[in-house]
């Protein structure tokens, strides 16, 4: 069984009957492995289609979770549970409940970095005083305005006044949070937290190949949610030094949120502002600020002194990259592919209305990028398998697009794989329109390739 | 991936039931188990399906019993049908599985742990009807449809399945606009089994409930029991714990008298 991984949660869903004949039968070593390699900030396990767990059953889960845990420092747990279930678990692990248990999907996405929205209005309540402050403080960490029911009266009382709250939070236990250089993206920003001491060690903890990745694929504004940092040393501010250089050179926009410089020297804001960091107070100044959001995050061109040229060990894997793009869309479609025109160009769009892009980068023994440019009906179609119904919603089908390219980069993986060629892939990006994407790759040579599924024509478009 | 066409080949090839089969039947239904047995012994396949049927752990004989009237007369009418019906299925099943990790006899063994089990809940629930007690021999079917529809496209699915929660049914049903439970009931009608057979099993699947609240109350037990034994260790490692979605909130009102009936530890 494999997790499903969405806005940074990975999530288990075993169903049926959990006990201890069956429990460690669930995950393979394969499994575990390949659940340590996610690049995610919690993972937990959904007891929403168990109907039966014991203790026995729920061990081979815990610790896998501990294990994830000790490899990545993700938040791990349990969640979508009854009040009934969260008591047996409680029961079970009485003397070590060392991960944690959310009623849902929904209260677990609060305290993930990842989350997507912010300000919630959140009630909380649990017979634990400490655990009562503990969320309250990772909620408000994360941008939400909890508020704290001291006792069961009180959070009956208020939990009964309607749309007064956002979230209600109760049967929900707080284990050892994660502390990882966890990645969201929110727009087109890609959000890196960062948290306690920042030393030496972020230069292994943060992933600077899919940082540089991200960078080429058009992504311009990252933000460190450091909130919850400390203080940082010589060695961190050498490294962000370098890496608000090596940004520079994208016009990318780098930014620090949240950090205070009680413990920290003053000097390295002014180190780091010289080498082009940007700082903010609060989260919502960069994100709520829709004119600052789009000057920072605009795709613009690199002014790249060394443009990467597509080479010839990526043409020789353009049959796969083709492949890999033709299969999903007739997975997706169940239409048959026609390929046009291939040509070496830059990228040449015909008709810019209503069309909408994605693109997804890999990095490994090759590195480039692959485009999508989608007319927005042909869009829709392709998502429907995923979405389960005809949407209007741009912002759904955005979304969807970027899974749907997903699938495409995990094919392209496979079959490199298979010629022993490995490689990783970024976030997918999406455009709402191609002028969005015009500006990150207008002057980037590639391989163009027209292809057409029944009446509808895609672009698919190879670069570095 | 898959298409309606395909789909529909699918279908079009499901072989009608062998004569002997058909003559055994009638003959159970007119409640000839002497008859039945003689013809039932003609056919060499079914007899020795009966015969390894019988020797079953979960049938719990401690002497092999292998004359053909003697195993009907043990099971009884309803129980004969129901043993010829999980054969006929059986016929369908591949030589190879490659979707789901099983085997001929794995495949068996799920057939008679789902009969077995069947049975008790139906004694629980004061129901003798053959018919009904055949009705759970049409279930396995899900598995050998998907197994034929999807083998192909195992890395497909894997991808698909990566990026969003989604159950074979619903993508079939979603690319052809017929779900894996809706091929059980051609199945059925194709080789004549009651009507009510297919109704329960479409109750079965969770997600379509019929106009008949007895038939929906089976169907609820039915899919409790399918994935109580799909919980088994043995069908997690084959893959088929995850191949349609449990609908808890569908079962919990049995849930009490299904762990009594089944003891459920």
């Amino acid at each position: 069984m494999r997790a499903m991984v969405k806005d940074g949660i990975g999530i288990f869903s075993p169903q049926g009957f959990l006990d201890g004949n069956n429990g460690n039968f669930f995950l393979s070593i394969e499994d575990i492995e390949a659940t340590i390699k996610l690049k995610v900030d919690m993972i937990l396990v959904s007891l929403k289609k168990v109907v039966f767990f014991n203790r026995n059953g729920l061990d081979a889960f815990v610790k896998m979770l501990l294990k994830v845990r000790a490899a990545n420092h993700a938040t791990v747990g349990f969640c979508d549970f009854d009040h009934k279930k969260f008591e047996a678990i409680s029961r079970f692990y009485e003397n070590d409940l060392n991960f944690s248990l959310f009623k849902t999907q929904e209260i677990a996405s609060l305290f993930a970095s990842s989350f997507k929205n912010q300000s919630k209005n959140v009630l909380i309540y649990s017979e634990d005083k400490s655990q009562r402050a503990a969320m309250a403080i990772e909620l408000h960490d994360n941008g939400h305005n909890p508020i704290v029911a001291q006792s069961e009266a009180e959070y009956h009382q208020k939990s009964k006044a309607e749309n007064t709250y956002d979230v209600i939070i109760d049967n929900t236990y707080l284990g050892v949070m994660g502390q990882k250089v966890a990645t969201r993206v929110t727009g087109n920003a890609i959000i890196y937290t960062v948290s306690s001491f920042l030393d030496a060690e972020i230069g292994n903890t943060f992933n600077i190949a899919y940082h540089n990745n991200s960078l080429n694929v058009g992504f311009r504004l990252f933000i460190f949610d450091a909130y919850k940092v400390v203080s940082m040393n010589v060695h961190a501010l050498n490294f962000f030094s370098k890496l608000a250089s090596s940004g520079a050179e994208y016009n990318a926009a780098i930014c620090f949120v949240g950090l205070t410089f009680e413990k920290t020297p003053i000097a390295f804001k002014e180190t780091l502002e010289d080498a082009g960091m940007l700082f903010f107070d609060h989260m919502d100044d960069i994100l709520q600020n829709k004119e600052l959001l789009h000057e920072l995050g605009a795709s613009s061109a690199a002014t790249v002194k060394n443009k990467r040229a597509i080479n010839k060990a990526i043409v020789t894997e353009l049959p796969n990259f083709i492949d890999a793009t033709v299969a999903t869309i007739e997975m997706m479609t169940n239409a048959t592919a026609n390929k046009e025109t291939a040509k070496v160009c830059t990228i040449e769009v015909a008709d810019k209305e209503n069309k909408i892009a994605s693109s997804i980068g890999f990095y490994g023994d090759i590195d480039g990028m692959v485009v999508l440019v989608f007319p927005l009906a042909i869009a829709k179609k392709a998502c429907a398998l995923l979405i389960g119904e005809d949407t209007d919603d741009k912002e759904q089908v955005l979304d969807t697009l970027a899974e749907l390219v997903n699938i495409v980069g995990g094919k392209i993986k496979t079959l490199l794989a298979d010629e022993k060629i490995s490689v990783n892939i970024t976030l997918p990006r999406t455009y709402t329109d191609v002028d969005g994407l015009l500006e990150v790759i207008h002057d980037k040579k590639g391989v163009q390739l027209d292809l057409k599924f029944d009446d509808d024509k895609f672009l698919f478009f190879l670069t570095r | 991936m898959i298409t309606a066409e395909k789909l529909n080949s699918y279908i079009t090839k499901i072989p009608p039931a062998p004569q002997a089969l058909r003559d055994t039947l009638h003959l159970l239904n007119l409640g000839d188990l002497t008859k039945a047995a003689k013809v039932a012994n003609e056919d060499l396949a079914l007899s020795s399906y009966l015969k390894n049927l019988m020797r079953k752990p979960i049938y719990g004989f401690k002497n092999d019993v292998s004359d053909i009237s003697q195993i009907f007369g043990i099971l009884g009418v309803a129980g004969s049908q129901q043993a010829v019906y999980n054969y006929m299925i059986s016929l369908l099943s591949p030589s190879k599985w490659v979707l789901f990790k099983l085997n001929a006899t794995a495949f068996h063994n799920l057939q008679a742990e789902l009969s077995v089990n069947w049975k008790k809940i139906l004694t629980h629930l004061a129901i003798y009807d053959k018919d009904i007690q055949s009705a759970i021999t049409l279930l396995p079917a899900s598995f050998i449809i998907a197994e034929a529809l999807f083998s192909e496209k195992i890395e497909d699915v894997k991808l698909l399945r990566s990026v969003s929660a989604i159950d074979l049914n619903t993508i079939l049903k979603r690319l052809c606009g017929m779900d894996l439970f809706d091929i059980c009931e051609k199945i059925s009608q194709k080789w004549e089994m009651q009507e009510s057979i297919a109704k329960i099993v479409q109750a079965a699947s969770g997600v379509k409930p019929q106009e008949d609240n007895n038939i929906n109350t089976l169907g609820k037990w039915m899919h409790l029991l399918l994935f109580y034994t799909l919980s088994k260790s043995s069908y997690i490692e084959a893959g088929l714990n995850d191949f349609i979605d449990f609908q808890v909130e569908y079962v919990m009102d049995i849930y009490d008298d299904f762990s009594s009936v089944i003891e459920v530890s």
